[in-house]
């Protein structure tokens, strides 16, 4: 072992992503060091799964509950005709554990709870929310607030998306964007080349972030319409009187 | 003046009717765009109350509730309505 705690192997396969203007050393001994959740790991948080295990995160939690159905193929890249009518979560876990020897794979076979939220974001050192519903997209809000941890959150719709960083305690939450639960439409449209793009970039936040490299998306909206080819950067402002972050100390919103 | 306009998010596919910028008068209040942008749209799919506002990449809140401003040659207005799809 390397005195920077890289096996010769471990170098050897991230051998790409370590230099100029990638990941130093350190920041990739950061991410062997780190724990990451996501969920759930469908259309954006497979993708995203994937990265954060190819890049070499060292503890990866997925959740994810249910069979999988063939509706969801058009995006879920963890998925496969061979795992149809399934659990997803074992299968999903073991094709990520098939992509890097050297992290660890753990999965949930449900949506967590309040309380569980609560538990994995405490053991992790980021969540990742790639769920569908806005109700579950609080929760890991709310879980990460607790936790203290960076929230990366990711959306979708058609050939659209958004990614927001929360950093609890310096930028605006969900919550502080969405005090009332929004309408949730359970057969959204979307295509999966969107998922997979949103997936993945939510995943490079969460890689510069862990591993201390880059500027990250910290208190930003960014939205990225593949309809119109645009995008748009938005800083976001923080609800000092938000009933999920509005407690915690207070920094440069 | 002319503003730029940015629709995107739930039913965005309802927006391409919409032009990319918008002839206001000088001195328009956001506001008064928004009833502008609202009326152009088709009827029964309105700008939503959660929908998120944003002028020139400063976050301003929703329809429902956010900070007012005038608005200037070249502002961009940004309307997300909120989505999740996982």
């Amino acid at each position: 072992m390397a005195p920077h705690g890289l096996s010769p192997e471990e170098l050897t396969r991230y051998a790409r992503q370590i230099g100029p203007g990638v990941l130093s050393s350190e920041g990739q001994v950061r991410l062997k060091r780190s724990t990451a959740l996501v969920s759930r790991t469908g259309g954006m948080g497979g993708p995203a799964a994937m990265a954060l295990v190819m890049a070499g995160v060292g503890r990866v939690i997925i959740a994810h509950g249910g069979t999988l159905i063939s509706p969801d193929l058009n995006r879920q890249t963890l998925g496969s005709e061979l795992i149809l009518g399934r659990a997803r979560a074992p299968h999903f876990a073991e094709a990520l554990r098939a992509m890097n020897r050297f992290v660890t794979v753990e999965a949930v076979d449900h949506e967590p709870t309040d309380e569980e939220a609560s538990q994995l974001a405490a053991e992790a050192d980021i969540v990742l929310s790639c769920a569908p519903t806005f109700e579950e997209r609080l929760r890991l809000n709310a879980a990460a607030c607790q936790a203290g941890v960076p929230l990366v959150d990711a959306a979708q719709w058609g050939m659209t998306g958004t990614l927001v960083v929360v950093e609890p305690g310096l930028t605006a939450c969900l919550r502080c964007l969405y005090p009332e639960k929004p309408p949730f439409e359970e057969m959204f449209p979307v295509v999966g080349a969107i998922s997979s793009a949103i997936g993945a970039l939510a995943a490079l936040e969460a890689i510069k972030i862990l591993s201390g490299t880059g500027n990250s998306l910290a208190g930003r909206l960014w939205m990225i319409d593949g309809y119109n080819c645009r995008s748009s950067m938005i800083t976001l402002q923080r609800d000092p009187d938000c009933s999920c972050c509005g407690a915690l100390a207070r920094g440069p919103s | 003046m002319r503003v730029r306009v940015v629709l995107s998010g739930r039913n965005y596919a309802a927006a391409q009717s919409l032009p990319s910028e918008l002839d206001l008068p000088e001195g328009c209040s956001l506001d008064e765009a928004l009833r502008v942008v609202s009326g152009m749209l088709p009827p029964g799919q309105g700008l939503p109350d959660s929908c998120l506002l944003a002028v020139s990449g400063t976050h301003l809140g929703s329809v429902r509730k956010h900070r007012t401003c005038g608005l200037k040659e070249g502002d961009e207005l940004v309307l997300i309505a909120p989505v999740a799809g996982g």
